[in-house]
């Protein structure tokens, strides 16, 4: 059986093709090309040139906007610390009244060690240990203790000047009753007085 | 690592391995938007089909006709060859047809479909030496003139060969005729030709 591929050396075909010279007109390879070319389908774009017409339509527009809009809005909320001081200018009563006590107790105290110049000391003291705070917050402590002392200081300290008083100790006596009346202008010490002495 | 390698070579050696592709990928290439694929793939047979035509038509219009007809239809398909038969066979075929529907449209007899007794042309040329074939023509024309002096059949199957560079049986496959029969084509051409350009020159 013959083989049936082609034998490489076959002389005429050779010559037949050494020697053939015609050619296809210019103006066909320049037609066909052309068409070749007009009509070559178009690149598949890939995934990012897809992506990118995407964004460039309005509906995907809005869409991927959204998307970006609220993925900030949560990375802000993540980002926000949980715990930042109030910076609230209305008196805050449940964390004033505690120290307004305190204050009191502390006044009182000192004003049993040391009649005369112990209230305004204490006074003057209670900014400096909220040293934390705003000069309102210690307004507010003062406006506190300037409401509690009366009721209980003011008594002992009318009792201390009876008990001065009633020791003798009139000149004493007169000294921190006039001092509390410097310190207390508005209460009637007289009346309070004479209200402890009956008791 | 590798892969970055083979991207790079890729890309600097994109031209080369462009040409160096099969027939079958440059088209399928080309139907994926690739225009300088078809560029290459056009410009790879360009010649041969051309010539095939030319000689198997006999008429440098109808040839061209045929020609432009044949690439057009191959752009506009958007198919592939099927099967196992190679671009090279599909081309062919599509132009082969194309003559054969253009003798058929214009009423022309088809001389490939003539009932042709192979034995009644053939003439006994054993000789096949060197010398022989130095002195055959070089004359286009006289080569032109042998061959249309073949019978169609036999003309087919050797421009084939000499144009298309396809084996025996693709030929066979092409031409939907049997592998021995080509053969015997093939032979009998060769023989015809080289008794007709050996003449030439004698007279």
């Amino acid at each position: 059986m013959t083989d049936a591929r082609p034998t490489p050396q076959d002389p005429l075909v050779k010559h037949f093709r050494e020697q053939s010279q015609s050619e296809p007109p210019a103006h066909l390879d320049a037609l066909i090309l052309a068409a070749a070319h007009r009509e070559a389908p178009k690149p598949k774009p890939n995934l990012w040139q897809r992506w990118l017409r995407a964004c460039q339509q309005p509906r995907w527009q809005v869409a991927f906007a959204s998307l970006v809009g609220v993925a900030l809005m949560l990375a802000l909320v993540q980002r926000t610390p949980e715990q930042l001081p109030s910076y609230d200018f209305a008196p805050a009563p449940k964390a004033a009244a505690p120290l307004a006590k305190k204050e009191a107790e502390l006044s009182t105290a000192r004003s049993l060690a040391a009649p005369a110049p112990a209230a305004p000391m204490a006074e003057s003291a209670a900014p400096m240990q909220s040293e934390s705070f705003s000069a309102d917050m210690a307004d507010e402590a003062k406006v506190s203790k300037r409401a509690a002392v009366p009721v209980k200081a003011l008594d002992e300290q009318l009792r201390e000047v009876i008990h001065l008083q009633k020791s003798g100790q009139a000149h004493a006596a007169d000294k921190l009753l006039a001092d509390l009346h410097k310190r207390y202008p508005d209460q009637n010490l007289s009346a309070r007085l004479k209200a402890l002495q009956k008791n | 690592m590798s892969g970055l390698k083979g991207f790079i070579s890729q890309l600097f050696a994109g031209a080369n391995s462009h040409e160096a592709s099969s027939d079958e990928s440059l088209l399928a290439r080309y139907r994926e938007g690739d225009g300088a694929a078809f560029e290459i793939l056009y410009a790879r047979h360009r010649q041969g089909l051309y010539r095939f035509l030319l000689g198997l038509s006999g008429s440098t219009e109808l040839a061209e006709e045929v020609y432009q007809e044949t690439w057009l239809s191959l752009i506009r398909s958007g198919s592939q060859p099927q099967g196992r038969a190679t671009f090279r066979t599909w081309l062919f075929q599509i132009a082969r047809n194309r003559l054969i529907d253009h003798w058929r449209k214009h009423g022309i007899h088809q001389p490939m479909h003539d009932s042709y007794d192979e034995q009644t042309h053939a003439l006994t040329d054993e000789q096949n030496d060197p010398e022989q074939l130095l002195s055959l023509s070089r004359d286009s024309q006289r080569l032109e003139a042998a061959l249309q002096a073949l019978p169609a059949d036999q003309r087919e199957v050797f421009l084939l060969r000499a144009y298309s560079d396809l084996d025996l049986a693709q030929i066979a496959t092409l031409t939907e005729t049997p592998l021995e029969t080509v053969k015997s084509r093939l032979r009998y051409a060769q023989q015809k030709l080289r008794r007709l350009l050996a003449e030439e020159v004698l007279t």
